[in-house]
């Protein structure tokens, strides 16, 4: 409590003490001063990110919903709908992890996913569709399906709706637009309120948009990894380290973890990487250098500071993508190793090939997001599509090749094992083009560990 | 000031792992077990009693001679030598993961294999590991002896006048590198193909943090073969196992002895290459190189001179191959 009174008694002084925090570095992602020049308002801090909350708790409620087979109407009312009224599928409260707010409507309303969908050609899927017809086209084959899942051309619509969902709306939003074209010096300006009244400035509001989008709680510089891992997992041993505020609640706007945070999280508890707090430090960073300007445009210096911060934060991201299109290329490949054994010895493969579907559908969906950066991956982005191909290798060696009137079409593909060997081939790909550290499900962990094993080479020993 | 007190942090270190790991031959361990075994064979052997067997063992004359005595510098002044050279080496990792990606990229994995049990692959894994490893020493070994160019290194390793266990210490560093060569092109390639045909399923049977064979035969007294004690094993273990007797054999003056037994556990390789020497309990062998000096033990002719024999060498040669009976025992420069 005393936390609370605290924060309450500086946010107070700041406020009333006017200009005199503006150069005041702030480590949680809250409190912000409102630096807007005549501002009349009641509000008594400047950032506001409240609209990509509202958009997380719609993407985690969609996959929820196609998870459970549930209607076309049902998820599109979250995804494409803006109407008032909707019930937050998830996250919601359980036992020991509370959850304050249970309506979308309490968060922001009037949101929805398909408006910010990347309008950008994916190419990694046939068709020729953009990232917001794609997303619109599963899901209404999601809907055709029973839970999510299509057995016939091994699409596990949940992982990819979700995972592309992530790719084509928050981390394109961030990265192709906030942290990139509206970082120009003439677009929202500094210098004035974001809209006439709001107590932001344009500047400031698109820095917290971004930072919104990554899905990090305020208070992320005083978590461990591992901590904001088990606050997306709602664990009730993370909850008190969720509920910052302690009021007995977490709120899904400041203290709770959303997806690529949640990634991130997931890869640096592992101890080689720091995505999260890297990235979520620039975006302090930047936001307490928009802050110093206190209300007047950014000067040059600023903003090429602010595009260095940006910068980082983009380069992260994107390898913290790549981080999980590693980890599920192994995970694929370690299915199929798995239905190889299981075809040899005649054994039941059906809930093999349930697996290998679901982790393909996360391969492919984090494999799409990448292309959905804005940045033309090039080479890369061709090899990670003929790599990955348009749906996982059938058992009987056939994969989609097209969309031919709306339906995916499959031909005959390389087989079940040269497909295993394209997953090696694509986790080297991580490697080579994007840096990845973490490197979970390394197919070639057992080298290292072995070599581990046999010691140090050098040796002065002579017989 | 201060990458040289780590310098000399790791030096120490370094120094204290040779005997405290049992992936080194002088683990205290190994040299605990062959002292026993010694002991136990001077007392039925030579039917010393105890005291006597280890008064015997450790005589002043062997222990602390100018060639012992080498012996120890040797020890010293490698370390941070190897230290500072180990980084030219080409990476384990890098080179099994490089194996393995182009081995994926050629054949495709056979999957019968499947079949074999966690345990035995880990055997059958363990047992190619030490196989592979010892035929190769056994070859570079030989190599060493009968290319003058290499011999020039190795016979630092030779000029040792009296055995003890810090002998097998006695290598120039180029040897050193050459034997890490070695080692990495063998474990590389055994870790890339046993990964590529077993997946996940590879462990290494290990004992003491050193492959099992070769714990277990350290254990047995592998530092006895550079001692004073001419244990052998008899004709028929002789034909397959290096005993210490045969080793010694090795490091002998005489001439009919030279190039023989360069195995290191498998005495197998020497039969094949018809280089195999049995030992006996009873010989009595002078070792060092014919007619060699004084200076042999000095530090330059140790660390430097193998550098301008070699080299000289190799321009008289044109790095031909020269067989063993062209070759003098010392060479020109050393007399
Ligand atoms: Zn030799």
């Amino acid at each position: 409590m005393n936390k609370t009174l605290l924060s309450i008694v500086v946010a107070t002084s700041l406020t009333l003490t006017g200009q005199a925090h503006a150069g005041a570095h702030v480590e949680v992602y809250a409190d912000f001063p409102i630096t807007v020049k005549n501002y009349t308002g009641s509000k008594t801090h400047s950032e506001a990110y409240t609209g990509q909350i509202a958009r997380h708790t719609l993407h985690n409620s969609v996959k929820k919903l196609v998870s459970k087979g549930a209607s076309l109407e049902q998820t599109k009312a979250y995804f494409n709908g803006k109407e008032t009224g909707r019930v937050i599928v998830d996250p919601v409260s359980k036992d020991e992890f509370a959850v304050l707010q249970t309506h979308v409507d309490k968060i922001s309303t009037g949101k929805n996913l398909s408006g910010k969908a990347y309008k950008g050609l994916i190419s990694g899927m046939p068709g020729g569709l953009t990232g917001a017809e794609l997303l619109d086209l599963m899901l209404e084959k999601a809907a055709a399906t029973e839970k999510g899942f299509d057995p016939l051309t091994g699409y596990d619509y949940t992982q990819l709706i979700s995972k592309f969902t992530m790719g084509a709306v928050f981390y394109n939003q961030a990265v192709d637009n906030y942290l990139d074209e509206k970082l120009a010096a003439d677009v929202n300006p500094n210098s004035k309120a974001y809209k006439e009244g709001k107590a932001y400035t344009g500047k400031e509001h698109i820095w917290d948009e971004a930072f919104g989008y990554f899905g990090a709680p305020a208070h992320t510089m005083k978590l461990t990894a591992a901590q904001v891992y088990g606050i997306a997992k709602q664990k009730a041993d993370s909850f008190a380290k969720a509920d910052y505020n302690n009021d007995g609640k977490v709120s899904l706007v400041t203290e709770m973890a959303f997806a690529h945070a949640y990634y991130a999280a997931s890869f640096d508890k592992g101890g080689k990487t720091n995505y999260l707090h890297t990235i979520v430090q620039a975006f302090l960073d930047g936001r307490n250098l928009i802050s110093s300007a206190n209300g007047e445009a950014l000067t040059d210096a600023q903003r090429s500071k602010l595009m260095s911060y940006a910068q980082v934060i983009k380069t992260q991201w994107q390898r913290l993508i790549a981080e999980a299109v590693f980890k599920y290329a192994g995970s694929v490949y370690g299915d199929i190793e798995k239905l190889e054994a299981a075809i040899e010895a005649n054994g039941n493969a059906v809930k093999l090939y349930r697996n290998y579907a679901k982790h393909w559908g996360e391969l492919k969906g984090f494999a799409l997001a990448l292309e959905s950066g804005g940045v033309n991956l090039g080479e890369t982005g061709v090899k990670l599509n003929r790599l990955i191909g348009y749906s996982p290798v059938l058992l009987g060696n056939t994969q989609v090749a097209a969309l031919v009137d709306g339906e995916f079409v499959q031909s005959s593909s390389v087989s079940l094992s040269e497909y295993r060997v394209q997953m090696i081939k694509l986790q080297k790909l991580m490697i080579d083009d994007f840096e990845v550290e973490a490197r979970n499900k390394n197919v070639t962990a057992n080298l290292a560990q072995l070599v581990d094993s046999l010691g140090e080479a050098m040796a002065a020993e002579n017989d | 000031m201060d990458w040289l007190f780590e310098f000399i942090q790791s030096w120490f270190s370094e120094l204290m792992g040779l005997v405290s790991q049992g992936s080194k031959r002088i683990f205290f361990g190994y040299m605990l077990s062959a002292t026993l075994i010694a002991v136990v064979w001077l007392m039925w052997q030579r039917q010393l009693n105890c005291l006597a067997a280890f008064r015997w063992l450790f005589q002043g004359k062997i222990w602390w001679s100018s060639s012992s005595q080498s012996d120890y510098t040797i020890m010293l002044l490698n370390q941070p030598i190897m230290l500072l050279l180990s980084p030219i080496l080409l990476s384990k990792l890098a080179l099994a993961t490089t194996l393995f990606y182009a081995l994926n990229d050629w054949v495709s994995r056979p999957l019968w294999f499947s079949d074999i049990p966690v345990f035995w692959v880990s055997v059958i894994f363990t047992s190619c590991l030490f196989v592979v490893d010892d035929a190769s020493r056994y070859y570079l070994h030989r190599l060493m002896h009968r290319w003058p160019v290499l011999w020039a290194f190795h016979r630092v390793h030779h000029t040792a006048e009296s055995l003890t266990p810090f002998t097998v210490l006695r290598t120039h560093p180029m040897e050193g590198l050459l034997f890490g060569l070695r080692s990495v092109l063998v474990q590389g390639f055994l870790i890339s193909v046993f990964v590529f045909v077993f997946a996940d399923r590879v462990t290494l049977l290990s004992l003491l943090g050193a492959n099992v064979f070769n714990a277990v035969l350290n254990l047995l007294g592998s530092n006895l073969r550079h001692s004073p004690v001419p244990i052998s094993y008899g004709k028929v273990i002789e034909g397959w196992l290096i005993s210490p007797a045969q080793h010694q054999i090795h490091h002998s003056q005489a001439r009919q002895h030279w190039d023989k037994n360069f195995g290191a556990f498998i005495a197998l390789w020497d039969r094949l290459g018809n280089t195999l020497e049995y030992g006996s309990n009873s010989q009595e062998l002078t070792y060092g190189l014919l007619g060699q000096k004084p200076k042999e033990h000095q530090l330059v002719t140790l660390y430097w001179q193998p550098f301008t024999s070699s080299w000289r060498y190799f321009w008289r040669s044109k790095g031909k191959l020269i067989s063993t009976n062209n070759k003098t025992h010392v060479t020109s420069e050393s007399q």
